[in-house]
């Protein structure tokens, strides 16, 4: 991870991520120059399309920690994971630190460090309710100009 | 993938054949222009791929307003055999029985005019909407929810909030059977506790209405329905605890196709034997969703007529609330259906259709049973919904269902870049709509041309015979989540 966290920039969205058109629901192209950024900036397009994050601390620390029989189901368990948190504790990160890494038999874990703050609707605005982090054309792959690239299809 | 060759049967009718792995043709209900619209996505492959799945009846169906899901397409009916056929979650899709409810007033639209803001502004206030909305009644403790899940709307009811004839005149009388607490995952009690009573988000809607047309004076006079009437339609579900209950059986489906050697073309219809264990359980803890979606819309109908009589100074009489109907559009039923001339135990998937039970069927209230069950059919919040009756053309055609709305023509993010520099509210306030809604962002999504003609879609299944128009309600006020 090397360089110092630092709170996801809502500003600067289109370097993390692109929304990709559908019909009904959410689907979104993200990308990151390794594992651990792409997982990180999947992360950041979750809570950005359901709130404003200018307006949340970083005070509350979360951990969520995931595996999966591939590098797509771990990244979904994590999203979904967080959205679970996001609907039954008001939960909203403003930042990230992640660790993606193999783990015995094939299987990849993941563990999110998460940063943010409990939802008060006087102050805070959300924007839009996810349903569900669907496996939908799940997909991670290398990206053709460098790094990695992950399709998600976030249920609306 | 290239869309699958169509031959057009009927005006409205156009079959896909069966091809590579297809048990069934597909069907496919629309007129030349929203062929067009329903060419231009994946959606037409999703209906190919469910002609895939074991045990399917006669077709792979799609109603005019089909669009691309996950899966099964949004618009999409399949019928299995209970006997050699399956169930998939991904043929109710996460809002389990999202639907549609419609409540009668013995007012006209003179008695309100004027007064459609203090309606609307109430109806905000007291009816939670929103993301994560919760709070309507206080936090439910878990036996209380058991039982929320098993009665459905009757334990709403049952406290106090509405009448025994409300049941009478809900779907399944708001309670499918077979429901069992025991099947839900401890998530979806997390996310269920405080959410009874909630609009939500989205596409989620409460409209305040007025009859302006009735197409068909004897359904309509059945249905209690009159011209000019202020009616009031909830358009919402089974909130998180429904979206918990179909993420929870994903994997257990996925696992089960894989055990019964399910040869699925897109991992999306991951499904089980309806009578194995798996299918029996994913029913028992969908049943508990459906249930739960009830119970909500029962609990919002008891909050409209607290708002009604606040914001009217009327007394409850006056005032004279009425449930006309309640629908399921994301649901799998077992259902008795004819095909080929003996009578068939099948697992009717609806997702995003309708239930549209024609003349005689015991499942379609007294009141109605001479006319067929009432259909809702929601537009966008600019343009009209519909009321219909359901046909014996229906049970004929398309295992009793229709479709269940506009169905989206274009996507958030395009409908968010058409609104860019426009005033929604102001736009429609200006056609006579009086808007309030939680979000902006919602709003601008949820404009009327992000949808389909919803006039066009209805007419299809009218010029189909399957579900005749018996009136349309006009948006006065509207409140969004």
């Amino acid at each position: 991870m090397g360089e110092q966290p630092r709170r996801w920039d809502p500003g600067a969205r289109d370097e993390a991520y692109a929304e990709l058109g559908h019909p009904a629901d959410l689907f979104v192209e993200v990308w990151g120059e390794d594992l651990p950024a792409l997982f990180e900036n999947a992360l950041f397009a979750l809570y950005d399309q359901m709130a404003e994050l200018e307006g949340f601390g970083t005070e509350r620390a979360e951990t969520i920690e995931v595996s999966g029989q591939s590098p797509e189901v771990a990244l979904r368990s994590l999203l979904a994971e967080a959205l679970y948190r996001f609907a039954t504790e008001g939960f909203v990160a403003a930042r990230a630190e992640l660790d993606v890494s193999a783990a015995p038999e094939g299987r990849v874990r993941a563990t999110a460090r998460l940063h943010g703050e409990t939802i008060d609707r006087r102050r805070h605005t959300l924007l839009a309710e996810v349903k569900a982090v669907t496996y939908h054309r799940l997909a991670i792959e290398r990206a053709p100009e460098g790094g990695w690239r992950a399709t998600v299809l976030f249920d609306v | 993938m290239t869309a699958p060759d169509l031959t057009q049967v009927s005006e409205y009718v156009w079959d896909l054949p069966a091809a590579g792995g297809m048990r069934v043709p597909g069907r496919v209900y629309a007129d030349r222009q929203l062929m067009q619209e329903v060419r231009s996505d994946q959606s037409l492959v999703q209906v190919a791929n469910v002609a895939h799945l074991p045990g399917i009846l006669r077709y792979s169906m799609a109603m005019p307003d089909i669009h691309f899901g996950y899966g099964f397409p949004i618009g999409g009916v399949a019928a299995f055999s209970v006997e050699e056929g399956v169930v998939s979650p991904g043929g109710v899709g996460y809002d389990i029985n999202c639907g549609c409810r419609l409540v009668a007033t013995n007012l006209q639209a003179d008695d309100v005019r004027g007064r459609i803001k203090r309606l609307v502004d109430q109806l905000f206030r007291d009816i939670p909407s929103g993301v994560g909305a919760s709070g309507a009644i206080e936090k439910l403790s878990r036996k209380e929810l058991e039982k929320v899940l098993v009665r459905g709307a009757a334990w709403a009811v049952e406290r106090g909030y509405g009448s025994k004839e409300d049941l009478e005149h809900t779907e399944d009388r708001g309670a499918l059977p077979g429901a069992d607490p025991g099947a839900v995952g401890e998530r979806a009690y997390a996310r269920g506790q405080d959410q009874v009573g909630t609009l939500g988000s989205g596409n989620h809607f409460l409209e305040i209405q007025t009859v302006d047309q009735v197409f068909d004076a004897a359904a309509a006079a059945a249905y209690g329905l009159r011209e000019g009437q202020v009616t009031i339609m909830v358009h919402c579900g089974s909130r998180g605890f429904g979206y918990q209950v179909c993420e929870d059986s994903l994997e257990t489906m996925a696992s089960a196709s894989r055990r019964y050697g399910i040869e699925l073309p897109d991992r999306q219809l991951a499904c089980a034997p309806v009578t194995s264990p798996e299918g029996r359980r994913y029913l028992a803890a969908m049943a508990c969703a459906a249930n739960y979606a009830w119970a909500n819309r029962q609990m919002i109908m008891h909050l409209i007529e607290q708002a009604l009589l606040r914001a009217l100074r009327l007394s409850p009489k006056d005032l004279g609330l009425r449930l006309v109907y309640d629908v399921a559009h994301n649901i799998a039923k077992l259902e008795t259906h004819e095909v080929a001339g003996a009578s068939v135990d099948a697992c009717v998937h609806r997702k995003g259709a309708t239930r549209a039970f024609g003349p005689g069927r015991p499942e379609v209230p007294a009141r109605y049973r001479e006319t067929g069950q009432p259909v809702l059919i929601p537009g966008d919040m600019g343009t009209a919904s519909f009321v219909c009756k359901g046909t014996a053309e229906a049970m004929i055609q398309t295992f009793g269902s229709t479709c269940h709305g506009a169905g989206r023509l274009m996507s958030r993010s395009q409908a968010l870049k058409r609104a860019k520099g426009r005033s929604i509210d102001r736009e429609l306030e200006s056609a006579g709509v009086l808007v309030r809604s939680q979000s902006d962002k919602t709003l601008a999504e949820e404009m009327p041309e992000a949808y389909k003609d919803v006039e066009r879609v209805v007419a299809v299944m009218d010029g189909a015979g399957i579900s005749p128009r018996v009136a349309r309600l006009r948006p006065l006020g509207v409140v969004k989540g």
